[in-house]
């Protein structure tokens, strides 16, 4: 750890030269002041040698052990010289000098060794608390990054400032963005979108540079490259929490967009429902008009006629302006379900019986295989589901052709069929035929509609949990099916009360 | 030719003048009142046989303008005029004291029928107590409160106890829509109210028993979601 950390502080090579020759040239003044005060006072040779250990020691506290070392070596060469006997000579007249001159220079080296380890156990704490603080920036410029803009600029701004590096340059694979923010080219930012491609985490002490990638979970989301004295550790951290900014800026991302789609939605059904009743004062205001006119009873054949057109007109109006009404709400979800327990043969009947005189002589055939299980369904929203595939099956089929309708019930779900003689449906278009306003391409030209009545049933299915589908072949006619899931059994109240 | 003075209250201009002219014609005589409020004065200060009320109308809206006459008059007919299809605003005129209730867009003559109607039952409820000790006959079916008898094209209908009883009470009102809630608690107690289903088990059976064809039904008919009307005049 402590060895990474030295191998992030180096200085250049010529730097780290003059600056070692310097500190070694200004102990050994240090050392030749005291060594001539030293002499000039004539100190015993134990006083020297203490006042020399106190110089090696400085020197290994200030600058490092190999100053520490080399002065030490001085020292004791001083020692030597123009301390122990003969003076102005390097010759030891007497052994017992000789145990002084190694024991000092083996504690002169010790003593350094130590000093300077604890120096350097000091300057790297130091270090990494630099560190660590400047990641508790980055980590809170992140909190309060600008969530609504794209988070690359930002981050690539932070990191430059709090780490004091050169460049940094990121790509935001989800943007397919590149931010930079230093001195580098625009060829050399692209070192990023390499490292995304490539997939690597790379350290180049060379050019002083680190790569990372950023993922979120598993996934690669983006990538930094950052030019300066960065330690692969603190770029390891860096990458991690330029993950957290991705991610918080991707959810928030996420939250807009589904809060600004529910927006639309509401805005869609709120327009959509003012534009209805929007039209339906005009529409009650022309009906008044033209049924008025009626009324009077002091119009001509013709004028009655023309009355009949406006008031026939404007009543077909308010129909398509209802319906339009209709699937807004039911696609807006607004629509509650006025759910009841409906029994669903009971119910095929009573449309069928209704809508005789509509289906201008259409022969409706009914096949009931139903156990009379009710089912938990709104009822008008379910006769119009029927009554919209009874008209359809009348007004594309051949005059007089019959209608089949059909009940069937199984464990789980009702189906319900209606089947007409109709011409074929072709096969692109049997899942658009329930999207609002989608005709089939035969029907536009031959048959009057408006493409809404299709997919408020669907709409209508789908609040009930149900599907809708349609079957066409030439020889078996067109069929629209309906399936609903039944109603759990237990559910419905004793009926007679009295 | 009508006759009568009708209270038009619609804070569409076109609307009240559409209705203006064309009531006046066939023999009504018209006042009109944009507002709630305005509305509430007129009617402190003059006679009407009948109120046209917008529900949805800025400042007071229509249900309390209507609850607010209702306070004043118990008597005047007022009908409530809605864009909206929604039952629950149809209950809610109903329940705040309106006769009937109309959706726009109308033809003319089911307006004026209904108009025609809510002021006849303002004229029985007005004289002696005698809607309930009187025979009461639509068409073909006739309803005798004190025998607690029915008969239909001049024969006997046996009916139930609850039976007799929703049919006179649709009958007192022939040609109003009377909410579901309002049927029940009349006729099993104040405690019902929800219980849409015996009432559709009992029209059931009275339709069986009253109409020639129960599954088109001439006389006893379904306001959706709002509640039963029985037939007021039978067209035939």
């Amino acid at each position: 750890m402590t060895s990474r950390l030295t191998m992030a502080i180096p200085l250049t090579e010529k730097r780290s030269w003059m600056l070692l020759l310097m500190q070694c040239a200004i102990s050994c003044v240090g050392l030749a002041a005291l060594t001539s005060l030293a002499f000039w006072l004539r100190f015993p040779i134990a006083t020297v040698g203490f006042i020399y250990l106190l110089v090696v020691v400085v020197a290994a506290l200030n600058y490092g052990i190999w100053q520490a070392t080399f002065i030490s070596l001085v020292a004791v060469s001083c020692l030597n010289y123009f301390f122990i006997p003969p003076v102005f000579s390097f010759v030891v007249a007497d052994n017992r000098d000789w145990i002084a001159i190694v024991s000092f220079q083996v504690c002169a080296l010790i003593v350094s060794r130590l000093s300077s380890r604890e120096q350097k156990i000091a300057r790297d704490a130091n270090y990494q608390r630099i560190q660590m603080k400047k990641l508790y920036e980055l980590s809170r410029g992140i909190l309060l990054f600008d969530l609504p803009s794209p988070p690359g600029p930002q981050l690539a701004q932070l990191i430059r400032r709090t780490f004091s590096v050169d460049d940094v340059a990121i790509f935001d694979a989800g943007l397919a963005r590149l931010d930079h923010e230093g001195t580098w080219t625009a060829d050399e930012q692209q070192i990023a979108r390499q490292a995304f491609l490539t997939d690597r985490n790379e350290d180049d002490t060379d050019i002083r540079t680190a790569q990372r990638v950023v993922r979120v979970g598993s996934t690669a989301v983006a990538a930094i490259a950052i030019r300066g004295e960065v330690d692969p550790l603190i770029a390891n951290a860096i990458a991690s929490l330029a993950a957290i900014a991705f991610e918080r800026s991707r959810s928030f991302e996420k939250e807009a967009r589904a809060e600004s789609a529910k927006q639309a939605e509401q805005l869609r059904g709120a327009v959509l429902d003012a534009l209805a009743h929007a039209f339906k004062t005009p529409l009650t205001v022309i009906c008044t008009a033209s049924s008025g006119l009626q009324e009077m009873g002091t119009l001509d054949q013709t004028e009655v006629e023309l009355a009949d057109l406006i008031n026939q007109e404007a009543v077909n109006l308010n129909q398509l302006c209802t319906r339009l009404l209709q699937t807004a709400k039911l696609e807006a979800s607004t629509v509650t379900l006025r759910a009841e327990p409906v029994i669903l043969s009971k119910l095929v009947k009573e449309v069928v019986t209704q809508l005789e005189p509509a289906l201008k002589g259409h022969p409706v055939e009914l096949s009931i295989q139903e156990r009379d299980t009710p089912l938990q369904g709104d009822r008008e929203l379910l006769m119009m589901i029927l009554t919209q595939y009874l008209d359809n099956a009348a007004k594309y089929s051949a005059p007089e052709a019959p209608i089949n309708v059909a009940v069937r019930e199984s464990d789980s779900e009702l189906l319900l069929s209606v089947c007409n003689r109709g011409p074929l449906i072709q096969m692109q278009d049997r899942e658009r035929v329930f999207e609002r306003f989608y005709r089939g391409a035969d029907a536009r030209e031959r048959i009057a509609g408006t493409g809404v009545g299709l997919s408020i049933v669907k709409k209508a299915a789908e609040a009930h949990q149900g599907h809708v589908w349609v079957v066409s072949g030439e020889e078996e006619g067109t069929t629209f099916f309906l399936s609903m899931p039944k109603l759990k059994v237990g559910g419905n109240k004793p009926w007679n009360l009295e | 030719m009508e006759s009568g003075v009708i209270l038009v209250v619609d804070d569409e201009m076109s609307i009240r003048r559409a209705l203006h002219t064309t009531l006046q014609k066939l023999g009504f005589k018209v006042v009109e009142a944009a507002r709630g409020e305005e509305a509430l004065s007129l009617v402190r200060t003059n006679p009407f046989d009948a109120v046209l009320l917008d529900i949805n109308m800025p400042g007071m809206n229509g249900i309390d303008t209507c609850k607010n006459i209702r306070r004043l008059f118990s008597r005047i007919p007022i009908l409530m005029l809605t864009v909206r299809d929604s039952e629950d605003d149809k209950v809610e005129a109903l329940d705040a004291g309106a006769d009937d209730y109309i959706t726009k867009p109308f033809q003319l003559r089911e307006l004026t029928a209904r108009i025609r109607a809510a002021m006849r039952w303002t004229k029985a409820a007005a004289g002696p107590q005698e809607e309930t000790a009187s025979v009461l006959r639509v068409g073909d079916i006739e309803l005798d409160p004190v025998r607690r008898t029915v008969k239909k094209a001049s024969r006997s209908v046996h009916l139930t106890p609850k039976e007799f009883e929703l049919t006179h009470q649709l009958m007192i009102y022939a040609g109003r829509p009377i909410p579901h809630s309002r049927l029940l608690n009349s006729v099993w107690g104040p405690e019902y109210g929800g219980e849409l289903e015996y009432l559709r088990t009992f029209m059931h059976q009275l339709r069986r028993k009253l109409e020639d064809d129960p599954a088109n039904p001439q006389y006893l008919l379904t306001d959706a979601h709002v509640g039963y009307r029985f037939v007021e005049k039978l067209d035939r």
